[in-house]
């Protein structure tokens, strides 16, 4: 079991008037060179999940043991790590450093990891290549389109080779044509390297391209394909209507 | 992480938002600039005060002392209690003031009625010097003294000799000339051994002073500080034997002395010797008041270390103020920093590496700043000494190293401030940061 989690509950302003449980005692199981995509709607607390199993926060409540390990009980320096080498992160927002150019923003997790110049080189040319983006090495974000910034945001998450990559809504703000090729560029990082992908997407379309498909909806899990039913139809049929 | 690696990354960041950078570096160049120059002003005026009180002759009395009917020598009593009392006095003499005087050679006149305008001399007969454009020549000071004058008021002999005993026992027509003095009425000429005229009687000139100031007689446009002004007219003084007083001064009698200690204890000890003496000579026939110059001086040390004191305030502030435009840019950036915190450390960076880049940052522009602040500084400070002491005034070690650690501490603390916070977030809490 790669990723194993347990009865997670994310609370906000607990106690208060205003409380908010974003997460409302969710379990999952992940095993390694899934493709999974979670669903839900707007506000049903799907960031915050993807976030909690990206050790980008830490739940209210709940066990999570990535690859056996108590990720619950890990310093700041130990979740740094998992962050720099076990996951590679995708973001609706793209989240590239303004005033660092592509090579720049891809080659920084590894700088981090403190891999070798010479070795950087490499591994920062081949991600931007993986995702077309080889020529715009030079280019700062402001001088990018957004699919464009979302490629190298791509090329920064796999250019350690991370075995997992968890994706929040790649392409929410991408046209259609460019989010499906970086919904490609995903598909083929997991055919051909085997990395677990976690995909968060509210586009039916794109959600059953997945082997697995996850439907959370006011902080708690749905429906889980896995556990049989007719998820994946339903969504295909779903995003069939909604397009 | 290397810290070459934190290096690299912290000047990549520095040269990739110049345009915060260079904000940043402003106010520490500016806070640094303005401590530097108002101290280094306020030491530029000791320095001129402390030169004001050297030439006017430290530890100094001045006693006014007269007999109301006559019946006492005042002069003879006190000059010759000041050899009785030599271990703490140093010399004493009349500093009488003679009114109405004019002493000329040749075409040249300088005293009674030159003050003004560019006109003929009253009862002079001569031509005014530098009258013609109607420019104002201070006339000089008269001075009625004996043959330790000079000692008294720190004048050193240039030329010739000074006033003797012989000279004021047998009412020698000489005269000593301060520097000034004799550059107005000589030029060139050397004036040893001639004669000038003085209200109409002729006059040997017997010594010449060496000069004090730097000629600067009047207060301008230009700055000049009146302590120089006070100097230079020290060179324009004429000196007398003060038993010429009979024909120069209507004879009347010269009630203001000048003593000269040895030291500062000794001016305490001789001002109260005196007081004491006089006033038994005196009794009910006479007054006698006895001044402390150190006593004032002291107290104008005093009132300078205020002054400095309340300038090493004013840089302060000026500190601060410098401190805050670095904490401002450096808030107004934090949400943008905060974000860019939120992805290093989403992307793998840990909390070490993200407070070394930022503390290598800020000590760089800091130290840069400062550098510049420093350079900006010693030029204003070369440029106040000039404008307003006429002397190459140059920062102090101290208090240039004393700036340059305050500005890159302030910069560091304000720089390192909000990173350390941020660095302590959850990364999705950075990331939300807007
Ligand atoms: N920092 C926060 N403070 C309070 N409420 C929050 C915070 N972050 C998220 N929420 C709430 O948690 C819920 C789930 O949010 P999110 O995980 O972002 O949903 P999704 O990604 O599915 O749209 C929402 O109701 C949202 O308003
Ligand atoms: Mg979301």
């Amino acid at each position: 079991m790669l990723i194993d989690i347990k009865n997670i509950y994310k609370i906000y302003n607990e106690g208060l008037e205003s409380e908010v449980r974003a997460l409302d005692g969710v379990s999952l199981q992940i095993d390694r060179g899934e493709f999974v995509a979670i669903i839900g709607a707007s506000g049903s607390g799907k960031s915050t999940l993807m976030n909690i199993l990206g050790c980008l926060d830490i739940p209210s409540y709940g066990d999570y043991s990535l690859d056996g390990t108590d990720v619950t009980e890990l310093t700041d320096r130990e979740l740094a790590r998992i962050r720099n080498r076990e996951i590679g992160f995708i973001f609706q927002g793209y989240n590239l450093i303004s005033a660092l150019n592509a090579y720049e923003n891809v080659e920084l997790p590894l700088i981090y990891q403190g891999i070798s110049i010479l070795k950087r080189e490499d591994l920062v040319m081949d991600a931007l290549e993986r995702v077309k983006m080889a020529d715009r090495a030079k280019h700062r974000p402001a001088e990018m389109s957004g699919g464009q910034q979302q490629r190298v945001a791509i090329a920064r998450a796999i250019a350690a080779r991370p075995p997992i990559i968890m994706a929040d809504e790649p392409t929410g703000a991408l046209d259609s044509r460019t989010g499906r090729h970086v919904l490609e560029i995903l598909h083929t990082l997991h055919e051909e390297e085997g990395t677990t992908i976690i995909l968060i997407t509210h586009d039916n379309s794109i959600a059953a391209t997945a082997h697995r498909i996850v439907r959370i909806s006011d902080g708690k899990i749905v429906a889980d394909s896995k556990n049989g039913g007719d998820l994946q139809a339903e969504v295909a049929r779903e995003g069939g209507a909604g397009s | 992480m290397k810290l070459t690696q934190a290096l690299k990354m912290a000047a990549k960041s520095i040269s990739a938002n110049k345009g915060r950078s260079a904000l940043t570096m402003l106010g520490v160049i500016i806070g640094l600039a303005a401590v530097i120059i108002l101290v280094s002003y306020a030491q530029g005026q000791n320095l001129a005060m402390r030169k004001y009180y050297e030439s006017m002759g430290e530890n100094t009395l001045d006693v006014y002392a007269y007999s109301w009917d006559g019946s006492v020598d005042v002069n003879e009593e006190l000059y010759n209690y000041c050899q009785r009392i030599s271990d703490y006095v140093a010399g004493v003499t009349p500093n009488g003031r003679a009114w109405g005087v004019s002493i000329s050679y040749g075409v040249q006149t300088l005293g009674e009625g030159n003050s003004y305008g560019g006109g003929i001399m009253i009862g002079g007969g001569g031509i005014m010097i530098g009258g013609g454009g109607g420019n104002y020549v201070e006339p000089p000071t008269f001075y009625l003294g004996n043959d330790q004058f000079s000692v008294c008021n720190n004048y050193t002999l240039a030329r010739g000799r000074d006033i003797s005993y012989m000279d004021i026992e047998r009412l020698n027509q000489v005269c000593v000339l301060g520097a000034s003095v004799a550059q107005s009425l000589f030029g060139m000429i050397d004036p040893i051994g001639e004669t000038v005229t003085v209200n109409g009687m002729p006059f040997t000139v017997i010594g010449l002073y060496a000069p004090k100031g730097n000629g600067v007689t009047e207060y301008n446009e230009s700055g000049d500080n009146w302590q120089e002004v006070a100097m230079s007219r020290m060179d324009n003084i004429v000196v007398f034997p003060h038993t010429l007083t009979r024909i120069l001064n209507e004879n009347q009698s010269i009630d203001e002395y000048t003593v000269k200690a040895r030291d500062s204890q000794s001016t305490r000890m001789a001002a109260t010797l005196i007081k004491s003496f006089m006033e038994g000579v005196l009794g009910d026939n006479g007054y006698v008041d006895v001044y402390n110059q150190t006593v004032y001086q002291e107290e104008e040390d005093e009132a300078n270390k205020l002054q400095q004191y309340f300038l090493g305030g004013i840089a302060a502030i000026s500190l601060i103020v410098g401190g805050v435009g670095i904490m401002n840019i450096m808030l107004v950036t934090v949400t943008e920093r905060t974000r860019e915190i939120g992805i290093r450390k989403a992307i793998g960076a840990e909390r070490k590496s993200i407070i070394t880049q930022f503390l290598i940052e800020a000590a760089m522009i800091c130290g840069i700043g400062g550098i510049i602040g420093i350079l900006v500084g010693y030029l204003g400070t070369l440029i106040v000494g000039k404008l307003a002491f006429k002397i190459v005034l140059i920062p102090g070690a101290g208090i240039t190293v004393g700036a340059f650690a305050i500005s890159v501490a302030l910069g560091l603390i304000f720089g390192l401030y909000p990173a350390a916070k941020a660095s302590r977030l959850q990364p999705v809490e950075a990331l939300r940061a807007d």
